[in-house]
């Protein structure tokens, strides 16, 4: 653990708290990074919504403040007179890549999750804190909060290749703010890309991984399963790339004859074929068995920015077969030697026979994998990089 | 450029089998090994993914074009339960042969639209494709002109 250094006091600030196990990454991400600075001796606070889903956004949690381990937790209400008729009209026009005027984008934002509350703690605490960590960048609290101190706001985009980062109020944001944590180079790669030098300060932080033992015996013996498996977890959507994966396997099957099943984990509709067992959402340990028990993770995403469970099965020393165009995915590959990436079918084919068929290359990776997460990934490691990226340069206060 | 910046890193096992795995679908492909409807069905969600890669698009033209057409010709009528085998054969193969003019029609007409699609999408892709090529040979021409007449 880092001693406590210029950075006494910090604030995070998300739209929702991850206090159980069906947020998404980003979330999970912020509340790490927190509990780490408070457990290093910070004083944290944790800025939330009282919001638990992020399709209602609905004040479903008491507001006020609450302790969680060495975390406090400070929850506010979502602002009730938010037009969600407008919000989903100016977003469906944003996804078709409709382009929409600069007012639309103010009124996406503005209609966006956002909660005056908190940006009134803010307005009148910020003083309390040295550093402001926010993120995702997407949603209306992160936007409008970055701009209440934005000197010494820090922003962890978990950015994507989506209509979104395309538009023009996200360029000032990324502006605005001292400086990014981002997860992975391709990530800062394309906040360059798309917001020039002044969008892309700030380095490359990531998360820790905690390693584990798991036994790649136990989730078939338990299941009685005895064909081989691919693993997929995390949330089931087009944008992650299930149907693909459900599609190609399906193919795979009919064309080699192999009897391969599908292993997933986590939330949201899949394609219930025979070969997919669909175990919903598990334990940590039981996903970590399954992970270890497959013959690959199979992660066809191309919006990330990060990859946690594609980390957590190199953990488990399981290969990685990434779609290619997802550029953080294969990123993770190229540089840890632990997965392959496929630009089609064809390619999927191949590198899964491959997989199947050579247990010595399977090791070889695994090992790499495993080993990669441990050295990049330790907690030490991403906790160094992080109070390097908040105090490298002492930011103004802007009074 | 995996191969280039991995050639002795941890990830060069890795890039090599990619490389190599690819050098293998290449030749297939050329053998015609994916000339599957399987693969083209599989493939229609990858089309968004890929969309600008060119050369995937003229990958799945090709699978298209070969998945087309819907098999119409006769087939092995058989029958898996033992009791009563010959006697389920003939009974089905009476019902196809009383089927076989009406679906031939019904199939043969799809075909017929299938493939005018395809032939259609084709020929917008060629033509786009070389609208592209003359709008960039324009663009360079342009350039090319500006740049001599800067000081």
């Amino acid at each position: 653990m880092s001693a406590p250094g210029a950075i006494q006091s910090l604030a995070f600030v998300c739209p929702r708290y991850a206090a159980g196990g069906t947020v998404g990454g980003a979330e999970t991400l912020l509340r790490e990074l927190a509990r780490r600075a408070a457990r290093a001796g910070r004083r944290v606070a944790f800025l939330t919504t009282c919001a638990k889903s992020h399709f209602t956004w609905a004040n479903e949690i008491e507001p006020g403040a609450r302790r969680d381990g060495d975390l406090e937790v400070r929850y506010f209400p979502v602002d009730a007179d938010r037009d969600a008729e407008r919000f989903l009209r100016i977003q469906g026009e944003i996804d078709r890549r409709a382009g929409v005027s600069r007012a639309d984008e103010e009124a996406w934002i503005a209609n966006s999750v956002n909660s005056r509350a908190l940006c009134d703690h803010l307005r009148e605490r910020g003083g309390d804190y040295d550093r402001i960590v926010l993120g995702p960048y997407l949603f209306g609290v992160t936007w409008r909060a970055a701009q209440i101190h934005p000197s010494k706001s820090f922003l962890v985009p978990c950015l994507h290749d989506e209509p979104f980062a395309y538009l023009s109020i996200m360029t000032d944001l990324f502006r605005a703010v001292h400086g990014c944590l981002f997860n992975s180079e391709p990530e800062r790669d394309l906040a360059a890309r798309l917001y020039g030098a002044g969008g892309a300060r700030g380095l490359v932080v990531g998360m820790g991984l905690d390693p584990f033992e798991a036994d790649p015996s136990a989730y078939a013996a338990r299941r009685g399963l005895a064909a081989p498996y691919v693993a997929y977890a995390g949330r089931r959507e087009s944008a992650k790339g299930t149907p693909l994966l459900v599609d190609y396997l399906d193919a795979f099957r009919a064309r080699t004859g192999r009897d391969i099943r599908l292993v997933v984990t986590g939330s949201g509709p899949i394609d219930a074929r025979p070969f997919v067992i669909d175990e919903g959402f598990v334990s940590e340990a039981d996903k970590h068995a399954i992970m270890a028990g497959a013959r690959a993770f199979v992660h066809p995403s191309v919006m990330e920015s990060f990859g946690i469970v594609l980390l957590e099965s190199f953990l488990a020393g399981t290969p990685g077969l990434v779609h290619a165009g997802g550029a953080v995915l294969r990123w993770q590959c190229e540089r840890s030697g632990a997965g392959l990436w496929f630009r089609h079918y064809p390619d999927f084919e191949e590198l899964l026979v491959r997989l199947l068929d050579d247990d010595a290359l399977r090791a070889s990776l695994g090992a790499r994998g495993r080993d990669y997460v441990r050295r990049e990934y330790a907690w030490d490691a991403v906790e160094r990089r992080f109070f390097q990226a908040l105090e490298e340069e002492s930011p103004k206060d802007e009074g | 450029m995996a191969d280039e910046i991995f050639e002795a890193g941890p990830g060069a096992e890795a890039a090599r089998v990619v490389a190599d795995v690819r050098e293998t679908v290449e030749r297939k492909m050329r053998e015609g090994a994916y000339a599957d409807a399987r693969v083209a069905a599989a493939e229609r969600t990858n089309l968004v993914r890929l969309s600008t890669d060119e050369s995937f698009s003229a990958y799945y033209l090709r699978c298209l074009r070969d998945a087309v057409y819907v098999d119409i010709s006769d087939f092995e009528i058989r029958e898996r339960r033992a009791r009563f085998a010959p006697l389920l054969v003939r009974m089905k193969k009476a019902i196809w042969s009383l089927l076989k003019f009406y679906t031939y029609r019904l199939w043969s007409q799809q075909n017929q639209v299938n493939g005018l699609l395809v032939t259609g999408i084709e020929a917008i892709d060629e033509k786009t494709e070389q609208r592209i090529r003359r709008l960039e040979a324009r663009v360079a021409e342009l350039e090319k002109r500006l740049g001599e007449r800067a000081p």
